[in-house]
C-alpha cells in the first residue's frame, strides 16, 4: 500500500519513528497540482491516524513484581506492610526473599536464617507458600494479557511484553498505567521498564527498582544508563564472562555496546553477539506468548539438611524421579538420556548419566536406569546438600515407535495411571514409592508438596 | 517453646492501649501496625489470654515463684495435658491470641495464635501456660529448638 509516492514501509524504518518527522514528510506528499500544500488539521489528522496505523509505536517492555514472594504475603496478610520480612525456604533454613526493609538492614537472597536474625532482629519470617505465589502470580498474567497483545510468561513474577502505547499516551505513560493497574487491582508492587530490546528492558526496569516505571528510548538516555552499570548487570554475563571482557577494557554495559562486535563474539560467542545487539537496541529475540517446547525437563533442588546417609540419598532420588515422571506425563514426553546431579557441602559434585535403550516414563524402568548412576554421583562419607535429575532427548508420547526390546509392559502401565489418578484425585504423593519413607518429615509438610518448578507455562526455572 | 509472643495493637480493644502493662510493651518495627510484645523475660511477664469472649491479660505460668504449688516454668506439653497432669489444678484450655512468637531470637507470624492452659493458683492467681509439643521438621530447621507452641488451626 501507498500514500503518494511514499511507501509505507519506509515509516517502519527507525529513522521515521519521531511522528513530528513523519507530519513533515506527509506535509510534503500531499503537495496539490497546484503547489500548493493541503495544510488543513483534518487532513494532518487523518494522516496521523493512517501513519500510527502502520508505524505503530512499538517497543519492548519488561515487568518485575517487587519482592515478590514477601509482596505476596502483605497481599493477604497487611501486617506485614512496611515491616522488615523474610520468606523462608529450604525447609526452614534459609531466606528465599526478602523485604526491602530487611535488604536494608543487609540481609541477602540465600542467607542462612541465623545470619539473617543477627542483622535484622526485628525480621518477621514466614514460610514460603508456593501454591498462593503461583495464584498471585497468573492473575499479573491475565492483567498482563489484557494491557498488551504478547505477553511472555518468563518466570513467576517477570513478564516481557510488547509495549504499544495508546491513542495519546507515550511510552512513559503506559509504563506508569501498568504499574498502577497491577497495583490498583491485586495490590502488588512492580517495577516497569520500556526500551528498544528484551536486554535493555531488563536493565532498565533492574534498575527503577523498587516501584518504578521507566521508558528509555533514545540513545542517548539509554547510554548514560548503561554507563552506569557494570557488565553483569545483564542476566547472562556472570562474574567468569566479566573476567574475559576485562583486559580489553570493557568493565560497563556501554562498554559492552561500543566495543567491537567480532571481538564480543571471539571473547562471549554468539549468546554474547546477541547480547551485544540488543544493548544496541536491535531485538535479537522474539517474545514468546506461549511458551515454546521443553527441551528438557528436572526436578530436583535443595536436600535441607545435609546428608551422607546412602538410603536418604537414595530417596531423594526417588522422590525426584516421582516429580519428574508427573512432568513428562503432563507433557506427554518421554527421555532418552537422564542425568543425576548431587552437589556435596564441600562444592565438588557428582553426576552420573545413562542413554534409555527405549524412551520411557515408567518408574521402574527409569529407577532401574538411574540407579547407576547414583553410585556414580554417589561420594561416600561427603554430606550432600542438592540434587537435580534431567530428563533430555525428549520424545512425543503419542508416537514415540516401540523399540526392538520395546519394555510394553501392560500391567506396569495400568499401574502408572492408576498411581497418576489417585494424586491427581487425593493429592499429591498420596501413592509414592515406599523407598521415599526416610523423607516422612518432607512428605508430612504440605508446603514441600509444592515447588516454584511446579509453577508450569514459564519460560525461566 | 516461644519465649515471647506479639499481638497487633489493632487486635487489643481500644480501651486497653492506655493500660500501662500495654502501653509499655508497645513495639513498633515498622509499617503501620504497631503490636505489644509479652516476653517471659518481663520483669512481670504476662500473656494475653481470651477468657468468655474477652481478652485479659493473666500471669504468665510461675516463673518468678509467685506460687508456691504451681510449676516454675511458663511451658507444658500437651501430652501432660492430655494425660491429666494438670487435674489438680482444675485447669481450662484457652486461646492466647498472637501475631507473631518469638523462638531463640526469630520473630514468625501466626495466624491465630497459640494454645494455653489457665489455671489457678493457691491464692485465686490465675497463671497461663503456653501448651507446646514436639517441633516440626521445618520448625527445627527454622530455630533449633526440639519444642513449638501448639499452634491454633496452623501447622508450619
Ligand atoms: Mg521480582
Amino acid at each position: 500500500m501507498r500514500l503518494g509516492h511514499i511507501s509505507l514501509s519506509h515509516f517502519n524504518s527507525t529513522s521515521f519513528r519521531k511522528i513530528d518527522q513523519i507530519i513533515v514528510l506527509l506535509l510534503l506528499n500531499s503537495r496539490k497540482p497546484s503547489g500548493r500544500y493541503c495544510t488543513s488539521l483534518d487532513t494532518i489528522r487523518a494522516y496521523t491516524i493512517l501513519v500510527d496505523m502502520y508505524t505503530r509505536k512499538r517497543a519492548v517492555g519488561h515487568l518485575d513484581a517487587d519482592c515478590f514472594y514477601v509482596s505476596a504475603e502483605r497481599v493477604r496478610d497487611p501486617f506485614l506492610k512496611g515491616k522488615p520480612v523474610g520468606v523462608l525456604g529450604n525447609q526452614g533454613a534459609c531466606v528465599i526473599a526478602k523485604s526491602y526493609e530487611m535488604k536494608a538492614a543487609g540481609v541477602k537472597t540465600g542467607e542462612p536464617i541465623w545470619d539473617a536474625v543477627q542483622k535484622c532482629p526485628d525480621g518477621i519470617y514466614v514460610k514460603r507458600d508456593f501454591r498462593w505465589y503461583e495464584t498471585l502470580s497468573r492473575s499479573m498474567l491475565e492483567v498482563m494479557r489484557r494491557l498488551s497483545g504478547h505477553v511472555e510468561y518468563y518466570s513467576i513474577d517477570e513478564f516481557f511484553f510488547v509495549a504499544e502505547p495508546g491513542p495519546g499516551q507515550s511510552f512513559q505513560d503506559l509504563a506508569v498505567a501498568m504499574r498502577q493497574t497491577i497495583l490498583e487491582e491485586l495490590d502488588l508492587p512492580v517495577t516497569v521498564g520500556i526500551a528498544r530490546s528484551r536486554t535493555l528492558a531488563k536493565l532498565i526496569s533492574d534498575s527503577a527498582k523498587p516501584f518504578g516505571a521507566k521508558a528509555v528510548l533514545e540513545k542517548e538516555h539509554e547510554e548514560h544508563l548503561l554507563a552506569r552499570l557494570p557488565v553483569t548487570e545483564i542476566s547472562g554475563v556472570a562474574k567468569r564472562r566479566a573476567k574475559r571482557l576485562l583486559p580489553w577494557g570493557i568493565a560497563s554495559c556501554l562498554d559492552l555496546a561500543k566495543a567491537d562486535r567480532g571481538l564480543v563474539r571471539k571473547l562471549l560467542t554468539a549468546t554474547g553477539e546477541a547480547l551485544w545487539w540488543e544493548l544496541n537496541g536491535e531485538p535479537t529475540g522474539e517474545i514468546h506468548s506461549a511458551r515454546p517446547r521443553h527441551k528438557a525437563l528436572s526436578r530436583g533442588g535443595s536436600l535441607g539438611e545435609s546428608t551422607a546417609d546412602p538410603h536418604r540419598l537414595y530417596a531423594w532420588l526417588v522422590r525426584n524421579l516421582e516429580r519428574l515422571i508427573e512432568e513428562l506425563r503432563y507433557h506427554r514426553v518421554m527421555p532418552g538420556k537422564l542425568t543425576l546431579w548431587v552437589g556435596y557441602r564441600d562444592g565438588i559434585p557428582g553426576e552420573g548419566q545413562t542413554r534409555l535403550a527405549v524412551p520411557t516414563d515408567r518408574f521402574d524402568l527409569l529407577l532401574e536406569a538411574l540407579r547407576p548412576c547414583l553410585r556414580r554421583a554417589w561420594r561416600p562419607k561427603h554430606p550432600a546438600n542438592r540434587m537435580h535429575l534431567i530428563a533430555e532427548d525428549l520424545t512425543d508420547r503419542d508416537t514415540a515407535q516401540g523399540g526392538l526390546f520395546s519394555p510394553h509392559d501392560p500391567r506396569a502401565e495400568a499401574l502408572a495411571d492408576v498411581k497418576q489418578r489417585i494424586n491427581e484425585r487425593i493429592g499429591r504423593f498420596a501413592v509414592r514409592s515406599g523407598a521415599t519413607l526416610p523423607l516422612k518429615s518432607i512428605y508430612d509438610d504440605g508446603a514441600n508438596g509444592y515447588d516454584i518448578c511446579d509453577v508450569r507455562g514459564k519460560i525461566c526455572f | 517453646m516461644a519465649s515471647g509472643i506479639a499481638l497487633a495493637l489493632s487486635d487489643m480493644p481500644l480501651a486497653m492501649h492506655c493500660w500501662p502493662e500495654v502501653s509499655r510493651r508497645i513495639y513498633r518495627r515498622g509499617g503501620t501496625e504497631a503490636e505489644v510484645r509479652f516476653l517471659y523475660d518481663d520483669r512481670e511477664p504476662v500473656l494475653p489470654v481470651m477468657k468468655d469472649g474477652k481478652l485479659e491479660l493473666v500471669r504468665w505460668g510461675n516463673g518468678r515463684g509467685r506460687s508456691r504449688c504451681l510449676p516454675r516454668t511458663g511451658w507444658t506439653w500437651k501430652a501432660t495435658v492430655e494425660q491429666g497432669g494438670w487435674v489438680g489444678a482444675a485447669p481450662g484450655v484457652v486461646r492466647i491470641p498472637a501475631t507473631l512468637a518469638l523462638e531463640k531470637g526469630i520473630w514468625f507470624r501466626v495466624r491465630q495464635g497459640v494454645h494455653g492452659l489457665l489455671v489457678t493458683d493457691e491464692q485465686g492467681v490465675e497463671s497461663a501456660y503456653m501448651i507446646c509439643e514436639p517441633s516440626s521438621h521445618y520448625y527445627r530447621v527454622m530455630t533449633r529448638s526440639d519444642r513449638m507452641p501448639a499452634l491454633i488451626e496452623e501447622k508450619i
